[in-house]
């Protein structure tokens, strides 16, 4: 269970975070940016032919089934689960305390864990131009069929490590080191402004 | 210049860091050959054509590579995981770009 | 009514009016306009001096091709010089100036440069102003006086100084099939492929898409073609998998068929919208490219013939055609091929007089005979053009009787009056991008024109870019290739039908009319057909050459209209085939590209700030930040009227008196889990941790293979199989990079997770003799006493309600814990250190003070561990287990690297008492007018209040044998030289019992 009573934990984007509308919205907003605050953030790590028992792990704790496949995964909304490295899995939850509910089950036979709740923040693009302000910063192919629902992919914005896993339709979570994200989400705000973005 | 990275995809180079001459062999560790040693760490081939070389997908899966890229043409030739075990379950190991 | 605007025609809005201004006159044109065409329509013939000889120059093409007409555009304080007029979209408030002329276009005193043509040929610079110097007027001393005056004289536009506050974006897309050019081929391409349900991206560098169909007066599907083209564009936007972009230039095509793209989104705008870039820049990843490029009509090489009033006979066509505008009332053509026919016609249909059209060729067939006098014009079949007449405006020409075969004139010139005359000398296919691709161009005999290789990336051609020159050819092409790059079946299915004039494709191979007077083949670098000779006669035969000496086909035009004569000419002069001298290979950019639009996406110093969970308590407590890497970290925290050395001075000498606390959040922080990861530890590290004990830290060393030390860090047992190993600041991506590499690549068969956790925790080091004090007031959950924890100890516990985990250890040589919370509860960790403090005199000190307190104790950091220095240079073999090998062991003994006469960490004092620098030299002998002899150099210095002297490391020959001595430091760029002491580099508490307590 997670530690009672922990105070709320300071976002990394505070100055930066302007709840509105902005840019060019004057004919609605074609984005919608958040910061998702889970509570747990997790990197799961099976040695070479364990993958398929941490996956097992994975769906008893979370009930989140893994789909086969390099990049595989699945988002019910509360969790959130997908393969960014061979072998490697982010598992994210709302709420705080995930890694005390896989601490027994991770064997050293399986492999690892690694809590990176405060190490990580999650941002949120969604909306009819989600792809298009996405494909400003990442050389990666963001249309549905190349990036199914749920799937992860690990790639970067110059020195920016992003780990984006698409949530819906078009709608994207987005993984930054904490202390590049305001400098990120500076970023993404400014490259919004063109379609017109709302802060949630 | 795209590399294939075996569980990534196609992606463009500036996601890779190129790791060095695949074709070096490390000696023991305990080893006290110090030409093996030498050889290691400082002999590079350097051919006009096909070449052994280690790619790092540094801004991606962070996963080290063996790549087959030819010298003259840069044409990649082919891809795989350098830490083996690990095969991509969608058969994108040894992926050709 | 402007003079030259037709009545009717063209594909402008009559309706909408558009004012502008052009070297500050003001002008009007229409919705639809390009600069060129609407000064065109107001009657201005000069629109450019050109670059070597300032000769007055007017329009030549009407498209991207444009050498002469290049123009400034002004918006507010910032310029962009170099823009060809024909690619001036014109709006309300447009600003354009003319470019290389002074004071004026028509007036221009550079003009004079005319009468010294001898003495401006091919390789001018070179002969005057390269080599030794003989005489006054010669060689490079001489360029460095000249320069100025030639800068200004020679050149292009001139850029602004003011910064660009425009936005530029930049856009990866990714695409089954990129169409490049939106003619006929490339529209029925791009239809055809996105019929079979391919993600199409098409793209064309003019804002209205159709290509030729926009201005060729042709019929398809019994409609103008420009409405087809208009329609087809209207289909393709409704598709869903189809992507328009109309102003993008496809400028690079680059391995793995990755283009580049430049498209205009606000150029032709008054105003931006919010966020909307100036210009995008796409990198385009794409399946198969359909290259539908088109043509370059080509000029002909006679005397005169850069003229205003000489332009390429399509370019006249469109202006008639597309623009409602007339270049000339009484036109004369020039041509060694069928195309300029259809031209004629169309200028006669527009209103103008055609009065003559001048051929090379003796035989033509009766079709072109028909067009000759539907043109209502006089055929001179055989004839060449060989001098035209009048000063900013052409008012006639003269012909002779002409040779094909000979390339020969004969009998008495004859002058024809004319006010424009249109020349072309045959198409050249625009197979720029696949040259970039990378194949060499193949010489077509028929064309007469170099032809696209066979594609070595996933392209496939069509239309005029393949040398099928006919509108039918391009549809038939550009639906097969559509179809093809789609994956799609071959279709037999009908094609839109299409009306045009005849005409055979073939030209005649006649490139240069000889005859007196200067004969330009590269209009843009003033380069004629002698200057070409020229080079040839002094012994430059390759095409690569001859194209840097002549600067033929260089700056914009990059080959576009002077590709061809230039090669044809040079040929001629070598006696060679065309195929046999070659071409050079075409690079990116094909045109322009703005700098802007390469760096988009980065804002600021170009670089993201990477901050520590307390940087906003730092910025709101008075901290001044600098940048270390990408990190931000506190430098000091000064008070009001304090110098910096006074701050640190401050910090440090409180942090020894009672306590100081500093954020250490930016350590490099890597977990290292897994089974064997005590294994992988010994074999990274020179010393031991798998006989470390769970709940305790150790300082660690790093070496490199080639035995050179690497990093050092402490490494903290938190577990049998989970160890959080830091890393200094700097080297936090190299260590992660190197463990991964050898888990990787060297020992696949460990069973490690390596995981950067920087982020995950935030940092304080709180030390000082007060520092175990505050810690035992404001900590829960655990003791922080001798026993509980001990030096190099790990406790866990609670500050403020959050857990964090305490270790002892210390770079302050202090009394010191590094507390670590995760990072989100940084802030709220770190009040309550500072306020838990108050009653103990705690200070906040940063980097300099830190960089002081090391100093003094004699630590080494990045300055010493330079990839030069082993770690016996440091002092640091203690650390070497002799028990096991470990990365670098087998290396790190060789002979160089145990010489006695290497550089050794030492301490520095300086006898005068006044500052000494980083980088400075330690010398035995002081000689300020010539310095020698260098011991070795000061890393790393500062004033020490715990010695009250002026302190430095060392790195310095002989290293420990000479503690004790004396010595200079001698630092001449600084102008530093005084006496100073080498010491032990361990200044201030050497034996460690302040942090032992």
């Amino acid at each position: 269970m997670a530690e009672p009573h922990l105070p709320e934990r300071q976002s990394p984007l505070e100055p930066e975070y302007h709840p509105g509308s902005h840019g060019n919205f004057e004919h609605g907003v074609d984005v919608i940016l958040s910061e998702t605050r889970p509570g747990s953030i997790l990197q799961l790590a099976a040695w070479p032919g364990e993958e398929k028992r941490l996956i097992e792990v994975i769906r008893k704790v979370t009930g989140l089934a893994l789909p086969d496949g390099a990049g595989g995964g699945v988002n019910s909304g509360a969790r959130a689960v997908f393969g960014f490295a061979p072998g490697k899995f982010t598992v994210v939850d709302e709420a705080e305390g995930l890694a005390q509910a896989f601490a027994g089950s991770i064997t050293p036979a399986i492999g690892t864990l690694t809590d990176l709740s405060h190490g990580r923040t999650a941002i949120r693009i969604a909306g009819p131009k989600a792809e298009w302000v996405m494909a400003k910063f990442f050389a990666i192919d963001f249309a549905l069929p190349a990036f199914p629902l749920g799937a992860g992919r690990s790639t970067n914005h110059h020195d920016i490590f992003a780990q984006i896993q698409r949530s819906g339709a078009d709608q994207f979570d987005i993984y930054v080191f904490r202390s590049f994200a305001r400098s990120f989400w500076k970023a993404l705000c400014h490259a919004s402004e063109e379609v017109g973005y709302e802060v949630q | 210049m795209l590399i294939t990275c075996p569980y990534c995809g196609p992606r463009d180079v500036i996601e890779f860091t190129y790791q060095g001459d695949g074709n070096r062999e490390r000696p023991q560790p305990a080893s006290q050959d110090l030409d093996a040693w030498n050889a290691y760490v400082y002999d590079r081939l350097n051919p006009a054509g096909d070449h052994n070389e280690i790619w790092q997908h540094s801004g991606g899966c962070r996963a080290h590579l063996r790549v087959v890229r030819n010298t003259i043409t840069h044409e990649i030739l082919s891809t795989a995981f350098a830490r083996g075990g690990h095969k991509s379950a969608d058969n994108r190991a040894e992926g050709r770009s | 009514m402007s003079p030259r605007r037709t009545e009717t025609g063209g594909r402008i809005d009559r309706l909408r009016t558009i004012r502008f201004t052009f070297d500050g006159a003001a002008y009007t044109g229409h919705a639809g306009d390009t600069l060129a065409s609407a000064l065109l329509a107001s009657g201005v013939t000069l629109f450019g001096r050109s670059f070597k000889y300032h000769r007055p120059r007017g329009l030549l093409s009407a498209g991207v091709e444009e050498p002469n007409a290049l123009v400034t555009v002004l918006r507010g304080e910032v310029r962009e010089p170099n823009i060809p007029a024909t690619m001036v979209e014109i709006y309300d408030g447009l600003v354009a100036v003319s470019q290389n002329r002074t004071p004026s276009l028509a007036w221009d005193i550079g003009a004079i440069n005319q009468l010294g043509g001898k003495i401006l040929s091919a390789g001018f610079y070179y002969k005057t102003f390269m080599g030794p110097v003989i005489g006054p007027l010669k060689g490079t001393r001489f360029w460095m006086f000249c320069e100025h005056f030639i800068r200004r004289a020679a050149g292009l536009g001139k850029a602004g100084t003011a910064p660009d506050p425009a936005r530029y974006g930049r856009m990866n897309a990714f695409c089954d099939v990129l169409v490049v050019g939106s003619g006929p081929a490339g529209l029925m391409a791009a239809k055809a492929a996105a019929d079979q349900g391919a993600r199409v991206i098409l793209a064309d560098l003019e804002a209205n898409l159709g290509g030729s169909a926009n201005w060729s007066g042709e019929t398809i599907d019994g409609m103008p073609a420009a409405d087809w083209a208009q329609r087809m564009a209207a289909q393709l936007a409704g598709n869903d998998n189809v992507r328009l972009l109309p102003r993008t230039t496809v400028w690079g095509y680059y391995d793995g068929n990755t283009l580049a793209a430049l498209e205009r989104v606000t150029d032709h705008k008054e105003v931006a919208a919010t966020g909307e870039p100036r210009q995008r820049y796409w990198a385009i990843r794409a399946g198969t490219v359909v290259l539908a490029t088109g043509s370059f009509e080509r000029p002909l090489v006679f005397p005169g013939n850069d003229r205003p009033g000489v332009m390429l006979a399509h370019a006249a066509e469109r202006y008639a055609n597309e623009y409602g505008v007339l270049p000339g009332q009484r036109i004369a053509l020039f041509t060694n091929n069928d195309s300029a026919y259809r031209s004629a016609v169309a200028l006669k249909k527009a209103g103008a007089a055609v009065v003559a059209i001048i051929d090379v060729r003796g035989d033509i067939s009766n079709e072109m005979r028909r067009l000759t006098s539907d043109a209502g014009a006089e055929l001179l079949a055989g004839h060449a053009v060989v001098a035209t007449e009048g000063g900013k405006a052409l008012t006639g020409l003269k012909v002779q009787r002409f040779d094909a075969m000979s390339g020969s004139l004969s009998g008495d010139e004859r002058s024809i009056h004319a006010d424009n005359l249109l020349m072309s000398g045959g198409w050249s296919p625009t197979i720029h991008l696949a040259s970039q691709a990378g194949a060499k161009a193949e010489w077509d005999p028929a064309r007469q024109a170099f032809l696209p290789p066979k594609p070595t990336q996933r392209w496939i051609g069509a239309g005029a870019f393949t040398g099928s020159f006919s509108t039918a050819e391009a549809i038939a092409e550009g639906r097969a290739a559509g179809l093809q790059a789609a994956g799609g079946a071959v279709s037999s299915g009908p094609l839109p039908v299409v009306e045009a004039a005849p005409g055979d494709p073939n030209p005649a191979p006649v490139f240069e009319i000889k005859a007196k007077g200067k004969s330009f083949v590269d209009f843009q670098h003033d380069v004629t057909a002698e200057d070409v000779r020229l080079a040839h006669r002094e012994g430059f035969v390759s095409v690569e050459h001859l194209k840097r000496y002549t600067t033929l086909g260089m700056a914009t035009d990059q080959g576009k209209n002077s590709n061809v004569p230039g090669l044809a000419i040079m040929a001629e002069a070598l006696g060679k085939p065309i195929p046999e001298v070659g071409t050079t290979r075409f690079r990116p950019p094909y045109t322009a590209v703005s700098i802007g639009s390469l760096a988009a996406e980065r804002f600021g110093d170009l670089k993201p700030e990477r901050l520590t969970p307390m940087h906003d308590w730092h910025i709101a407590n008075g901290a001044r930040m600098y940048s270390a890497g990408l990190w931000y970290r506190p430098m000091i925290y000064g008070l009001p009227g304090e110098t910096v050395e006074q701050a640190y001075v401050r910090e440090a000498r409180a942090t020894r008196e009672s306590a100081g606390i500093v954020d250490v959040s930016t350590l490099g922080k890597i977990a290292v889990q897994g089974p064997d990861a005590a294994e992988f530890l010994d074999r990274v590290y020179t010393n031991m941790f798998s006989t470390l004990a769970v709940g305790k830290a150790r300082y660690g060393l790093m070496l490199r293979e080639d035995g050179l030390a690497f990093d050092d860090g402490t490494t903290w047992r938190l577990g049998e199989q989970d160890f959080l190993m830091t890393t200094t600041t700097a080297n936090a991506g190299k260590v992660m990079q190197h463990l991964e590499y050898f888990l990787d690549v060297i020992w696949p068969e460990l069973k490690v997770t390596v995981t950067s956790v920087t982020d995950e925790w935030a940092g304080a080091a709180i030390g000082g003799p007060k520092a175990r004090a505050i810690l035992a007031s404001c900590v829960t959950g655990t003791a922080v006493d001798n026993a509980t924890l001990p030096f190099m100890g790990i406790v866990h516990g609670r500050i403020a309600g959050v857990p964090v985990m305490i270790c002892r250890l210390s770079f302050s040589g202090e009394m010191a814990f590094e507390v670590y919370s995760g990072a989100g509860y940084g802030t709220r960790v770190w009040e309550a250190l500072i306020e838990a403090g108050k009653p103990f005199g705690l200070v906040t000190y940063g980097l300099e003070a830190l960089g002081t307190m090391r100093i003094e104790k004699g630590h080494v950091t990045g300055a010493e561990i330079d990839g030069r220095t082993t770690a016996r240079d440091l002092h640091l073999d203690w650390m070497l287990s002799k028990k096991k090998p470990f990365i670098g062991s087998a290396m790190m003994d060789r002979e160089g690297l145990i010489a006695s006469d290497r550089l050794q960490l030492v301490g520095v004092v300086a006898l005068d008492n006044r500052p000494l620098n980083g980088g400075g030299h330690i010398v035995e002998e002081l000689d300020e007018a010539n310095p020698h002899d260098s011991l070795g150099h000061i890393t790393a210095c500062c004033y020490s209040p715990a010695l009250g002297k002026y302190i430095a490391l060392a790195l310095v020959k002989g290293g420990k044998a000479r503690h004790g001595t004396r010595a200079f430091v001698s630092d001449p760029l600084r102008n530093r030289f005084g006496p100073v002491e080498i010491v032990s580099n361990h200044f201030y508490d050497p034996d460690g019992s302040r942090m032992h307590g």
